[in-house]
């Protein structure tokens, strides 16, 4: 069944490339692209430390490229009034569009503003500016959390006692929390007997310490929902240490080529987790953006689907890595958003 | 009586602490239970044990959590990138921070660059340095290099053992190697510092530099041996970390630092000492690392742990520095 729909699915990839084997030539596109070495566009970013944010950057910089725009990176590293002057830093340099990556709604709503009044068309990734004229690209983190507690559930029936990795005031993992009570809810069976979580860095060495002590007060929890793959490095460190591979299951939102390394070790209780490709999103921020350059309108919010990633998959196609995971899991390589018929993909 | 209060008022705490959450929470009194204490207060643990000698010398070492984070980096690169064994990984790690450790004892001894500047500087070039060669990314097996290519080598399983491995003691696999390794160095460190002319020379140079000098003793050269031994214990915590983990993660460190000088500084408190002393940092490592987890077992939430562990500090400082000024007027 799977692998008619995969087989399926793969001829349709092949006649999309016959298609459209030649890259799109510039003249293909509707202004401005049609002089695509003419417009500039800016990335704003608030955050950039770590494996997500240099996936991000990597999509931006291919589909850009792939457009064959200039593309400017002005990173604030986590200062939010520096992050607001780079995007009247950005307004000064005569930038075409911007990216706004992260950041505070408080210190970044004027700002866009200002860059919209100034004419320039404005995109944001996962922060909320308040503006009707400004798209929002969202990975959807309640959609992350719905796919790995349904996998949850496929597995183990509903009813069984929990763990649950969470830190409040984190707004993609509030975000995760709210689908978690939803879900605890819906199914009365589940029961939450522990919650704990810290951000200390590095986060999964604090969180294991964290879990070692949860596991062993509760040596009977047979599922833990840890939404964030550093939560669930730690706690699949804890479980090991503490013997219960066997017993624990660990779901996860999430992943990285170190993620797939410990959801592969033999007898690993790390077995589901969903994922958003960091890259796909940094694609779409930049196609979401084009799109509004060139008269056309991505809708309010664009939204990334996640893709659910099981150890049965990495072990039955053999998946080491990021780039193995893309190129065998087509559905995570690429998410059909925000791709008008012009758009040429920077997979090809 | 204030004395002995003074004396023994930490420890007592830490045996009603002990007792208090044997009976509240369940599972807190086995050995697994105390071993895994130890376990998770040991690489911070390490990291105290090597800032008290630079206390001890009247300095400080702010560059501990970057060296173990940059130590933890050092090793996956040896591992993965460089495709060496578990030794030269080792070794790697054990030079860079003793080169750290030197460099920040010739800026602060011969360019006079005051110890929390000079250590502040270097916190911050190590975190910066152990991004540079992947281009900000953590390592692991597999990983794609800036260059395009997937790096060939693997975290050797020798390497793995030292996080993993655990020795039989009265009940089978029960010491992990951590805790070995803080055992080890906590008794080392403690007997190098009372009991050898080298650390009883180090106190002096702490005590009162000027007449340490006076004395004829090379006094730049024990402070440049302090930062040494902090650099190559904050590297040890490091390759602990790198084995538990199993990659090389970016991470500042901070954490890292701010609980090992919490450690060293609770420290003071323990049997009236009133200055840094190696039996006083391990002691405080484990009052922190027994609160936490019985805190954790108890289920509280985490924000409550950093006010626990700020609370327990400020109480080891008034300690510290009131009552045992009192007693001494």
């Amino acid at each position: 069944m799977s692998i008619t729909r995969r087989t399926f699915s793969r001829l349709g990839l092949a006649a999309a490339a016959g298609l459209f084997a030649a890259p799109a030539l510039a003249q293909d596109m509707p202004a401005p692209f049609d002089n695509p070495g003419e417009v500039k566009i800016a990335l704003v970013r608030y955050l950039s430390t770590g494996d997500f944010f240099q996936a991000y950057l990597s999509g931006v910089e291919a589909q850009a490229k792939a457009l064959g725009v200039d593309l400017r990176v002005l990173d604030s590293r986590q200062d939010a009034a520096l992050q607001a002057d780079m995007v009247d830093q950005a307004i000064a340099l005569g930038v075409d569009g911007i990216i706004i990556q992260h950041g505070l709604t408080e210190s970044m709503k004027e700002a866009a503003q200002r860059a919209v009044d100034a004419g320039i068309k404005v995109v944001a990734f996962d922060v909320n500016v308040e503006n009707p004229a400004i798209p929002q690209i969202e990975q959807s983190d309640r959609d992350l959390a719905r796919l790995a507690l349904e996998q949850a559930v496929a597995d183990n029936g509903e009813a069984w006692k929990a763990g649950y990795v969470y830190v409040a005031g984190i707004a993609p993992l509030d975000r995760r929390d709210e689908t978690w009570r939803e879900f605890k809810a819906k199914y009365p069976g589940i029961n939450e007997v522990a919650m704990f979580g810290t951000l200390d860095n590095p986060i999964a060495n604090s969180v294991a310490n964290q879990a070692r002590s949860v596991v062993t007060a509760n040596p009977d929890i047979q599922v833990m929902f840890a939404p964030y793959d550093e939560f669930a490095k730690g706690v699949k460190i804890a479980v090991d240490e503490a013997g219960l591979s066997d017993s624990i299951k660990i779901y996860s939102a999430d992943i990285s080529t170190a993620d797939i390394a410990a959801m592969r070790e033999p007898g690993s209780a790390w077995v589901a987790t969903a994922a958003t490709n960091p890259a796909v999103v940094g694609q779409v921020s930049v196609r979401a953006l084009a799109m509004l350059l060139a008269g056309e309108e991505p809708g309010a919010s664009v939204i990334v689907p996640p893709t659910l990633i099981t150890q049965a998959d990495l072990n039955g196609q053999d998946i080491k890595n990021m780039e193995e995971l893309s190129a065998k899991l087509p559905q995570f390589a690429h998410a059909d958003v925000a791709m008008p018929a012009w758009m040429p993909n920077p997979n090809e | 009586m204030a004395d002995t209060a003074i004396r023994f008022g930490f420890l007592a705490l830490l045996a009603g602490l002990i007792a208090f959450f044997s009976v509240s929470a369940p599972g807190f009194l086995s050995p697994q239970s105390a071993v895994f204490i130890f376990q998770s207060v040991a690489i911070t643990g390490i990291l105290a044990l090597g800032v008290t000698a630079t206390l001890v010398v009247g300095g400080f070492d702010l560059s501990i959590g970057s060296v173990a984070t940059s130590s933890m980096m050092a090793a996956a690169y040896a591992m993965v990138v460089l495709e060496q064994n578990a030794l030269v990984a080792v070794l790697f790690c054990l030079a860079i921070g003793a080169l750290v450790g030197l460099v920040n004892g010739i800026i602060i001894v011969y360019m006079r660059v005051p110890d929390l500047l000079a250590t502040l500087g270097m916190m911050f070039l190590l975190v910066g340095l152990q991004r540079i060669p992947t281009e900000g990314r953590s390592i692991a097996a597999g990983m794609t290099m800036p260059d395009g290519s997937t790096a060939a080598g693997t975290f050797s399983p020798a390497f793995l053992a030292l996080g993993r491995h655990r020795f039989d003691f009265f009940l089978p696999n029960l010491l992990p190697v951590s805790v070995v390794v803080l055992l080890v160095l906590a008794l080392l460190i403690w007997f190098f510092l009372e009991y050898t002319r080298f650390g009883r020379m180090m106190y002096a140079v702490g005590s009162n530099e000027r007449a340490a000098e006076l004395a004829g003793a090379p006094v730049k050269a024990y402070k440049i041996w302090a930062y040494v031994i902090s650099g190559i214990f904050a590297s040890i915590g490091g390759i602990l970390l790198a084995a538990r983990l199993g990659r090389g993660d970016i991470a500042s460190g901070n954490n890292l630092l701010l609980d090992a000088v919490a450690a060293a500084l609770i420290g003071f408190a323990v049997l009236g000492a009133a200055k840094p002393n190696a039996f006083g940092t391990a002691i405080g490592a484990l009052f922190v690392g027994v609160l936490l987890q019985g805190l954790t077992m108890m289920n509280a939430p985490y924000y409550t742990q950093d006010f626990v562990k700020g609370a327990v500090l400020v109480v080891a400082l008034v300690f510290t520095f009131a009552l045992s000024n009192r007693s001494r007027r």
